[in-house]
């Protein structure tokens, strides 16, 4: 189970309920086609992507996606999300290798 | 006696010098197949049934018409749509086109995302078509195209 380091980010910075705001979502992940050969060892690099992200907020899981090994190293992925009450936004992902990793904020509309 | 030996050692050593490299060689030169192995039309086919996708003015795709790197081509697809219960953005899947494997993500939205819209960076290998396919809660599939030239290819 590896610790992947991931950011989760609530564009504008301020905002109220009611607003729709965009959130970003950056993970530390070298997303390896399994194509790629290491010119040292002249061997493929294994597979070893994020396969699926989860936004859950509040406890609501408001977007799935399945993600696959085209997306660049250190994938970035944003969505827009209605805000509506105080809470938490929680970010989960997973990788080919089973590895879960999460990543948490808080949701602090202003009024 | 000796001779003999040796030379029996020899076509050994060659026999097994022979067979050695070509296995080694079929284990490197098979690049591992991944899961996803759909082309385009494949894929297509398999996200929306008989259906297909009409193409559609309510995607905007947004992607540079040249990727100055091909390792990172940042791609945003938005919808028109309400996003309210009655009629809301399902799914939007980015494919690359003429990648090994064309499926880049699919991301599964609903009405608490207020908005349909879906931003990210992709590698691709080659000059291709990026195509985003949008299924709507009714049903039905959009879709829309563009081609990048790549320069400098993404994937190694």
């Amino acid at each position: 189970m590896s610790k992947v380091k991931s950011l989760v980010k609530i564009k504008p910075k301020t905002y109220k309920s009611g607003d729709i705001v965009k959130v970003d979502f950056v993970a530390m992940h070298p997303m390896e086609t399994g194509m790629r050969k290491d010119k040292t060892t002249n061997r493929f690099v294994p597979a070893d992507y994020i396969n699926s992200v989860k936004f859950i907020y509040n406890n609501e899981t408001i977007t799935t996606m399945n993600v696959w090994e085209s997306l660049s190293t250190n994938p970035a992925i944003s969505i827009s999300m209605k805000i509506a009450d105080a809470g938490d936004l929680k970010v989960v992902f997973t990788d080919n290798g089973g590895s879960v990793n999460e990543k948490s904020i808080k949701i602090t509309p202003k009024g | 006696m000796q001779r003999r030996e040796f030379f029996k050692k020899l076509g050994f050593v060659a026999a097994a010098a022979a067979v050695v490299p070509s296995v080694s060689f079929a284990a490197e030169a098979a690049a591992p197949k991944g899961p996803n192995e759909f082309s385009f039309e494949e894929a297509l086919k398999a996200i929306t049934g008989s259906k297909g996708a009409a193409a559609s003015d309510k995607i905007k795709l947004k992607v540079p018409e040249i990727a100055e790197n091909g390792a990172v081509v940042p791609v945003t697809v938005e919808v028109d749509s309400p996003m309210s219960a009655e009629d809301y953005v399902k799914t939007i899947h980015i494919f690359a086109t003429k990648n090994n494997n064309t499926r880049c993500i699919a991301a599964h939205l609903t009405p608490a995302n207020g908005k349909a819209m879906l931003s990210t960076r992709i590698k691709l290998g080659t000059t291709q078509d990026v195509a985003t396919v949008v299924e709507l809660s009714n049903g039905t599939f959009l879709m829309a195209k563009q081609n990048v030239k790549v320069t400098i290819g993404g994937c190694g």
